[in-house]
């Protein structure tokens, strides 16, 4: 042992060698970090070319009524209510929105349903300031639209670093949301306190996981995994 | 054993060598084209704040495959050899830091990572003592070359044995 610890020197062990390779690895791993990087951004600007032809509704009026969970209300005097309960980075959401957002859209929009969406965020921090985000935009009335724009560029991994405040003030721009007070609302994640309320009152209403639906109160307890939208439809029918 | 050690280290560092480069690349390249895999990876973990875990996320892998090529080409082995036994410490106390606080993770080693479904705790928990297990076993390998970094197959040999030859 103690010949080669002493042995320091080697033939390829002086001075000029040792920063050349020491160079050279900083070299390669702060080209592949950049490379890294700069495909990111041009995968993230990829998924929204799916945006490019994404259409707005009109506004629909929400409220968050804190005593109800902080969930944004759609209340329009329907008899039947729905309670959604979801996170903007869960994948099995996504298969959800794919599935049955359009028909949840349209309750809201002809008033068939009072509909609350309780967007909780427990999948780390870009759950955190995509939910920030959407409360910004149930603000100017455009929450359907952003939730739906969102869904549909959803990351395939969670806090890949794509819900970045510029990527979220993006997603708000093809949902119809252009104005500073919004992208101020994002930035300044000024509805941190309803995304925490949101969050906390998971315990309050029993729900365990997202997606999760409540028909007039009740737990929808489904039997296909896929999310039929008849099943769905049909569960509402009977509610 | 130290008889043992004498005459074979020459092979028994070429071995690490091999070991403990051919993991490394292996897991830097998996993981280097798949950028959004890998930060996704690091920011499971919970430690660092997400910016932070994302970018070490873009250069870890990248970091792997450079300190894998080193080790297996034999060129500032003991250089390699430190940090390659320095990113394997960092593992194992990663993979101990999510474990104590209970969160549930694929480690994300080799590609893919994230959140691991909370019916699957078992498995999980068993896949941590595994990679401990396996890092500790590289960083032991990594331990081995910083004190006996030359040997067979080498870019780099020591002075002292191109003298006696």
């Amino acid at each position: 042992m103690a010949k080669q610890a002493k042995a320091t020197k080697s033939s390829g062990g002086d001075n000029f060698t040792r920063w050349l390779v020491i160079g050279m690895v900083t070299l390669v791993v702060a080209t592949g970090a950049i490379f890294s990087v700069v495909g990111q951004k041009s995968k993230a600007n990829e998924s929204f070319s799916i945006l490019k032809d994404f259409k707005v509704g009109p506004t629909v009026a929400s409220t968050v009524d804190d005593a109800n969970g902080a969930g944004i209300t759609f209340s329009n005097g329907a008899a039947k209510t729905i309670d959604l309960w979801e996170d903007p980075q869960c994948p099995v959401c996504n298969t959800f929105e794919q599935a049955n957002g359009e028909f949840i859209d349209d309750l809201v929009r002809t008033k068939k349903a009072n509909v609350v969406y309780h967007v909780v965020s427990f999948l780390g921090n870009e759950s955190v300031a995509a939910a920030n985000a959407a409360y910004c935009a149930a603000d100017e009335g455009r929450y359907l639209d952003f939730h739906k724009a969102m869904y549909l560029v959803q990351p395939v991994l969670e806090n890949s670093g794509f819900y970045s405040t510029e990527n979220l003030i993006k997603i708000g721009s093809y949902a119809g949301l252009t104005t500073s007070t919004f992208s101020d609302c994002v930035t300044k994640g000024s509805k941190l306190d309803k995304v925490r309320a949101a969050y906390e009152s998971m315990t309050k209403y029993k729900v365990q996981g997202t997606p999760t639906v409540f028909f007039n109160g009740k737990l929808w307890e489904r039997k296909n995994n896929a999310f039929l939208l008849e099943e769905f439809t049909a569960a509402f029918e009977a509610s | 054993m130290k008889n043992f050690n004498a005459k074979y280290q020459p092979v028994i560092t070429l071995l690490c060598r091999l070991l403990l480069g051919s993991v490394l690349l292996v897991a830097g390249a998996l993981k280097a084209f798949k950028p959004d895999e890998s930060a996704g990876a690091v920011a499971a973990y919970k430690i660092l704040p997400t910016n932070l875990a994302h970018l070490i996320g873009y250069a870890l892998p990248w970091l792997e495959i450079a300190i894998g090529i080193l080790l297996i080409i034999g060129l500032s082995t003991r250089f390699a050899a430190i940090v390659g036994t320095a990113v394997m410490i960092i593992f194992i106390a990663a993979i101990v830091s999510v474990w104590a606080r209970g969160i549930l993770i694929d480690c994300g080693c080799f590609g893919g990572g994230g959140e691991v479904d909370p019916s699957k705790a078992s498995e999980a928990h068993r896949a941590y003592l595994m990679e401990i297990l396996r890092d500790l076993g590289l960083a032991l390998t990594g331990a081995y070359l910083y004190f006996f970094p030359y040997g067979r197959l080498s870019i780099e040999k020591p002075l002292q044995n191109i003298e006696e030859q």
